[in-house]
């Protein structure tokens, strides 16, 4: 009784030698676009940070950390929607390429939050003299990295790598729910107790000189994020071939 | 589930395969058997044997092909995964509960009517009668083999999986199995055995069939199979297929 | 499944066969998948409470647990500190290390002799599964909370003025979510190699609205305040639960896959 000799799953190794590999070249050639748009951007927003945007009456020189450290945020929050949507799509379809994207959002995503907890007790222990500080927004950050956290530890401790995949995937599915939840608790948390530090990067008035500068920077980051997420997948899918390569022999 | 106009065959593995990612473990099977047939599947360890009866039972979804119990998808269907009764050399039994409350559970689950009396019936034969209490941890590795099997065919299956079941058992209790093997073949009950021992497997067999590296090598009736030229031959095929 | 080919033979498997059994065996197979969905979360919840009602394990170790944190909270606290104005925070803190104890312990059952693949071969609903394993779990951690709060009040000599019913809403709410999120965990930590350490990292972090407003509330009833201050926390815990009941059962297939 013996089968046409079976293949693996689709998505493990390509279909046609000469799609896939175009496709992965594909990806690598909008990771370059991107990366090259991302770097003139993130240029144009050092000219703006230090030539356009004017020195923050209250906070001084220091207050220019923070052109790192929001759009740091907005990155780490939508790698986590990236992490979410492709792991609530990886668990309906199981379609490795979507496995491929979630890990590589959220190792991007995890740099950027460190990015943001690193910036944030810097600026404060300058311009406040604290290191720590509970705002609503930066205990929100500091969960979401040890959500990541999670994310990694789960998705590497199982015997059956695919299982691990899946146990991932949970963790950013119930993360992604549950991160509403714990941004309306924070933020009732804090509403409780009298605000010892208010923490308003955008300064007392939000001059539109500083508003445009941090956008440039955001969309750069922006840029960079999907720039290097792409890199990053094109990387998964060889690992996942070579691998797959691997085994058959 | 509606009775079709010919008799659909009580078990029926379309194109099978299942991939742990890139890794293959059953690479392709296709059969199907009759009510009341009796198939002996043979093979080495690692070529797969209890991935395919872990997907005849709908415990593991296969990756490809369809398993399909008296025309239901036993993967989608519930109902179908209901006549189903898998016996493995893992108990599947609760070590700090009683068999009579291991029997009991699992008839609870089933949605079995008449429960209490039927785990009584199923001690009695499994001649565990007067054990019921105790808790199934101080059970020898016989008492423990006959109260898995008690479990196993306790829902009355039409379809019965047994997983390298002599495995561990001493003279008296593989003779008790082997009299229960007999039992199962009544002309509605289909089993499937997979083991590694060829006289034990020969015995009840009506179809006998070798898997290596996830595919089927062979695949003939008992009668086609001369014991002693079978041994032989299936070391030659084992070598060489390996 | 061919009733024709059948024949004239006896389709039993019993010693004691007869032929009222054998028409039963023919009604058992054409009777529709396994037990109602209520029927198999109760099979299930009962089947842990029994295995736990016989070793009592998971409570002793979590009481004797809690007991001894609600000591080093004794030491640990500074005297001059009125213990009153951080009960619910040590409560809460108790309750929260004390229940994920006895998680990994719920699962670990199932991996003895394999169970779990046993009752996955039955016609079970998944989520019946969670919803049985979340209620077994749910009624051993209200054990050892009802242990917690007394066992505190006396440490602590604290006087509870509030009110206890809401109180009791409280603690209910709080463990349906808890409980809910660690049974789904609880799964997932017993099928990797670091087992029951992952849990509080994996836990904790998502619990965060939990502790939040179940300790608010805790302490504000602590003092006596009345019913009125907490209903937004209460509407609040209802909501997690709500949410995480539903999400959790709903991927715990998921995660029994092989």
């Amino acid at each position: 009784m013996e089968t046409t000799t079976a293949s693996p799953p689709a998505g493990y190794v390509p279909s046609g030698v000469g799609s896939s590999s175009d496709s992965l070249a594909g990806t690598r050639r909008w990771a370059v676009v991107l990366g090259l748009l991302a770097v003139a951007t993130v240029l144009a927003g050092l000219y703006m940070v230090f030539f356009y945007a004017p020195t923050e009456a209250t906070m001084g020189i220091v207050q220019r950390i923070f052109y790192v450290h929001v759009p740091s945020a907005w990155t780490a929050f939508m790698a986590f929607g990236v992490v979410a949507l492709c792991s609530a799509g990886y668990l309906w379809l199981r379609d490795p390429r979507l496995d491929a994207i979630a890990v590589s959002a959220a190792e991007l995503g995890v740099v950027f939050t460190t990015i943001v907890l690193l910036t944030g007790p810097l600026w404060g222990k300058i311009a406040w003299g604290a290191w720590w500080v509970w705002e609503p927004r930066l205990t929100l950050t500091l969960l979401l990295w040890f959500i990541y956290v999670g994310y990694f530890m789960v998705r590497g401790a199982t015997e059956n790598p695919e299982r691990g995949k899946r146990f991932a995937a949970i963790v950013g599915v119930v993360g992604a729910v549950d991160m509403p939840l714990i941004h309306m608790s924070v933020q009732w948390w804090r509403s409780q107790h009298p605000q010892a530090v208010i923490l308003r990067p955008e300064g007392a008035q939000a001059d539109p000189a500083i508003v445009q500068t941090v956008l440039v920077w955001v969309l750069g980051f922006t840029l960079l994020f999907f720039s290097l997420l792409l890199f990053r997948y094109a990387m998964e899918r060889l690992s996942q071939r070579a691998h797959a390569l691997r085994v058959a022999h | 589930m509606s009775t079709p106009a010919a008799p659909a065959p009580a078990v029926a593995a379309r194109g099978v395969e299942k991939w742990y990612g890139p890794l293959p473990a059953v690479r392709g099977i296709d059969f199907a058997l009759a009510a009341g047939e009796f198939l002996t599947v043979f093979g080495p360890n690692g070529a797969g044997k209890t991935t395919l009866l872990r997907m005849l039972c709908g415990a593991v979804k296969p990756t490809r092909g369809t398993v399909l119990v008296g025309g239901g998808d036993v993967a989608e269907n519930e109902g179908a995964r209901r006549r189903i009764g898998l016996l493995s050399h893992q108990t599947f039994l609760y070590p700090g509960l009683s068999a009579e409350e291991n029997l009991d559970f699992y008839a609870r689950l089933y949605g079995l009517p008449r429960r209490r009396e039927r785990v009584q019936e199923a001690l009695v034969d499994a001649g565990l009668q007067d054990r019921r209490g105790d808790r199934v941890r101080t059970f020898s590795r016989g008492m423990q083999q006959r109260l898995a099997l008690a479990r196993t065919l306790l829902h009355r299956p039409s379809l019965v999986l047994l997983d390298e079941p002599y495995t561990g058992l001493d003279p008296h209790a593989a003779a008790r199995l082997r009299e229960v093997l007999e039992r199962l073949k009544d002309g509605r009950t289909t089993v499937v055995l997979v083991t590694h021992n060829l006289s034990q497997g020969l015995e009840q067999a009506d179809r006998v069939a070798v898997q290596v590296a996830g595919r089927w090598v062979s695949d003939e009736p008992r009668a086609a199979v001369d014991a002693a030229a079978f041994e032989r031959v299936y070391t030659e095929r084992v070598g060489a297929a390996a | 499944m061919s009733a024709v080919a059948a024949g004239p033979r006896e389709p039993s498997l019993d010693v004691h066969a007869s032929p009222a059994d054998a028409a039963e065996a023919w009604d058992d197979a054409e009777a529709a998948g396994g037990a109602p969905f209520l029927a198999q979360v109760w099979a299930v919840a009962r089947k842990d409470l029994l295995l736990e009602a016989r070793s009592r394990e998971r409570l002793l170790s979590m009481g004797t647990f809690a007991v001894l944190v609600a000591i080093v909270f004794s030491f640990a606290v500074d005297p001059a500190v009125r213990a009153r104005s951080i009960a619910g925070a040590m409560i809460w803190v108790t309750v929260l290390f004390a229940g994920t104890l006895g998680l990994g312990r719920s699962f670990a059952l199932e991996r003895e002799a394999e169970a779990l693949t046993g009752v996955l071969l039955a016609p079970v609903d998944r989520g019946a599964l969670f919803l049985g394993k979340w209620l077994a779990n749910m009624a051993i951690v209200l054990a050892v909370e009802a242990l917690v709060f007394p066992v505190f009040a006396l440490f602590f000599n604290l006087a509870f003025q509030g009110s206890l019913p809401a109180l009791a809403a409280v603690v209910v709410l709080a463990t349906v979510g808890f409980m809910a999120l660690g049974t789904l965990f609880g799964a997932i930590a017993a099928h990797t190699r670091l087992g029951e350490t992952l849990l509080p990292i994996l836990l904790l972090p998502l619990l965060a609205p939990v502790v939040i407003f179940a300790c608010a509330a805790t302490q504000r009833l602590l003092v006596g305040r009345p019913v009125s201050d907490v209903v937004s926390q209460l509407k609040m815990l209802g909501a997690f639960d709500l949410v995480f009941l539903f999400v959790c059962t709903a991927v715990f297939g998921a995660v029994l896959e092989e």
